[in-house]
């Protein structure tokens, strides 16, 4: 038989490939578990991580302090990918191929997670995320990728909700920038406004950067739009639609994206009052009721994270879900005694309202969308506080 | 409508003809057309923020600050982007380098200030019967036009940057210090890119997309009023502004830029050298 180099390479490649299932439970299944944690900590972007990982922290800290998983000690990975795609798919290899983690938690945004999902699934990681491009999700495709929060469709659907049911109108004006985010979302609202039936007074999508909406807000009025529904994360956009609205002495109000509670909007307000009657995408499990109180879950949560954590500067949603990431992947390991990816993943298909702290996951492995949409509310923009929101009016 | 047509139109298109001098300024200097000129505008604004609202420094202090800080880039564009390429004029490279150090701007503003925009500060705090976001980029305009004129026309160093912008290499034969003088075009047009800024800053707010778009927007004046023509920029800047916000009220959404470039191209065509541009000339 001829041997050629590009023949050696294949079969040593092979044998590599080959004898790694055989080695790696051995020293897997007793050593600490790893979870990798692809996290955008620095640059553009990064606020969400580093709440996010305020929870991730807290959870290992916890789980280890009373022992660990069976006597195994949680250890976290964590690669900082500055929102980058190349980095998150660089730092999801090392991570699958070097490291040898048991499971991923990331990406936390959705351009990373288009890129990092085909990787993780080749390799079969169990792998949560909390990013809402709804694409990403397919357990067909994606077997092994789970999410912990809202599909951009499941964040649709409250809002419209909370349009025709709550606030009783059926005129919108949809709005949305001129990004590939804004324009999809636009495009997915009205369709899903129109299907059931309300009149699509008015749609646009606006440059973030127009210094002056006053043509925009004017033909939504003229067109008799009764709610304006708003999908960006511009929030130089969403001040300016605020204030313009006030200027015109218009009292609609202003539904959508969770960028429109941003600590960002109130700096570019000409006036706090401009923020009253704006409402946004919230969660059940993180917002104070009529009397200023959190769901219960939560307030102890909130009890257990004070003096270690602070909540302040960042969204309380974001390190619950940080927290219920690593709980997650601790409580499929101590179900079924093994880290091997077959049973964290056949742990997670068959959870059913799992208590977490930010939402009761459900997974199934015909629907890895775990949050449950009725747990999607609506927030009033202007009433952060600790990192929680109070409950739109219309809710009991 | 007329009021915010005029009101706004003419703001944003002052600040789009400060860019388009800016431009104008560094292309005379070197044949270069350096693409940090709405990066520079946008640190305009972020620097009188940083200055005035988070240090704290008086107005009359910040202002000053922010046109030094832009003039140093000015100078920084000078030596990094253009003096290493300036050889090989014929061959673009400073398409290239320019882009890359105004990348380099927006990324580096990115992670040290914000991705968000950020407020600007109240300047003046009195209208005059029309907000001063309005009128002080008009203000900055009218200052750049009457500086300018006074430079070039009334001082040796003015007459000394209008011949190297006429013939570089007879300017130096004549013995003057070329390079220095190209360094220092690039920091006058530093200074009025900041202004541009400072002044449009309560209009566009300290924003690090705001570069980008005053790259862009900032360049179509240049090319309707005729590379290296100041006061074509100018009347260009004014007018693209007025368009774009007509535009605004008439078609709005993403067809403004479609209706302000399908304009830019149709005006291209009939003129090519630009409303203001002279036709071409070649010495026989």
């Amino acid at each position: 038989m001829l041997i050629t180099r590009r023949g050696a390479m294949l079969a040593s490649a092979a044998t590599l490939v080959g004898a790694a299932p055989l080695a790696r439970p051995a020293l897997a299944q007793s050593g600490p578990i790893l979870i990798g944690w692809l996290a955008a900590l620095t640059g553009p972007s990064s606020a969400p991580a580093i709440g996010f990982d305020r929870g991730v922290k807290f959870a290992v800290e916890e789980i280890n302090t009373a022992g660990g998983v069976k006597g195994r000690r949680i250890e976290i990975v964590t690669r900082d990918t500055q929102g980058d795609p190349t980095k998150a798919v660089n730092a999801a290899q090392d991570m699958i191929s070097r490291q040898k983690v048991n499971a991923i938690w990331g990406p936390t945004n959705s351009g990373e997670a288009l890129a990092t999902t085909a990787v993780m699934a080749r390799a079969k990681m169990p792998n949560i995320h909390p990013c809402v491009v709804d694409s990403l999700i397919d357990p067909a495709k994606y077997p092994n990728a789970f999410r912990v929060a809202p599909s951009n469709g499941q964040w649709d659907a409250a809002v419209r909700n909370y349009c025709e049911n709550v606030l009783k109108v059926k005129d919108v004006a949809v709005v949305g920038d001129t990004t590939g985010y804004g324009a999809s979302a636009v495009a997915a609202s009205v369709a899903a406004f129109r299907k059931e039936g309300a009149n699509v007074a008015y749609q646009t999508q606006i440059d973030a950067t127009q210094p002056d909406v006053t043509p925009d807000m004017l033909r939504m009025r003229n067109a008799g739009a009764k709610v304006i529904v708003v999908w960006s994360v511009s929030t130089g956009m969403e001040a300016r639609l605020m204030n313009v609205r006030a200027a015109l002495g218009w009292d609609v109000p202003i539904v959508g994206h969770p960028a429109l509670g941003s600590g960002d909007v109130r700096q570019l307000l000409e006036n706090e009052r401009n923020w009253e009657k704006v409402y946004m995408i919230g969660y059940a499990s993180c917002s104070y009721d009529a009397n200023g109180k959190l769901p219960p879950r939560t307030a102890a949560f909130v009890a257990r994270l004070a003096g270690k954590v602070a909540l302040d500067d960042t969204s309380l949603w974001w390190v619950a879900s940080g927290y219920d990431a690593v709980k997650l992947v601790a409580e499929a390991v101590d179900a079924t005694g093994s880290s091997a990816s077959d049973a964290i993943i056949g742990y997670w298909n068959s959870l059913r309202a799992y208590p977490g702290i930010f939402g009761a996951y459900t997974w199934t492995p015909e629907q890895h969308n775990g949050f449950p949409t009725s747990e999607v509310v609506m927030s009033q923009a202007n009433s952060q506080k600790d990192g929680a929101f109070k409950l739109a009016p219309g809710y009991a | 409508m007329l009021s915010s047509i005029l009101s706004t139109g003419f703001a944003i298109g002052a600040i789009y003809a400060l860019i388009a001098v800016t431009y104008n300024v560094m292309f005379s200097a070197s044949r270069v057309m350096s693409f940090t000129a709405g990066q520079v505008g946008m640190l305009g604004g972020v620097f009188g923020a940083w200055f005035i609202l988070r240090l704290h420094l008086p107005i009359v202090v910040g202002f000053p600050l922010t046109l030094l800080a832009c003039a140093g880039i000015g100078v920084l564009t000078e030596i990094v982007a253009v003096r290493p390429v300036i050889a090989g004029l014929e061959k673009h490279l400073y398409v290239l380098s320019t882009l890359a150090l105004a990348l380099m701007m927006q990324q580096f503003t990115a992670i040290e200030w914000s991705t968000e925009p950020q407020p600007f500060p109240r300047i003046v705090g009195r209208g005059f019967g029309l907000d001063e976001k309005f009128w002080l980029p008009l203000l900055a305009c009218a200052a750049v036009i009457l500086g300018l004129e006074l430079l070039y026309r009334r001082t040796l160093v003015g007459r000394a940057f209008l011949a190297i912008a006429e013939d570089n290499y007879a300017a130096s034969a004549l013995g003057l210090p070329v390079r220095d003088l190209r360094m220092a075009s690039f920091a006058l047009a530093g200074a009025i890119a900041g202004l541009a800024g400072f002044a449009g800053g309560e209009l566009l707010l300290a924003s690090i997309a705001n570069g980008p778009m005053l790259n862009f927007y900032g360049f179509v004046p240049v090319a309707l009023g005729g590379l290296g023509n100041n006061r074509g920029a100018i009347a260009g800047g004014l007018l693209l502004g007025l368009f774009q916000q007509a535009a605004n009220f008439l078609v709005g959404g993403v067809l403004v830029s479609v209706a302000v470039f399908s304009a830019f191209i149709v005006v291209l065509m009939a003129a090519p050298q630009g409303l203001f541009g002279a036709p071409p000339t070649r010495r026989v």
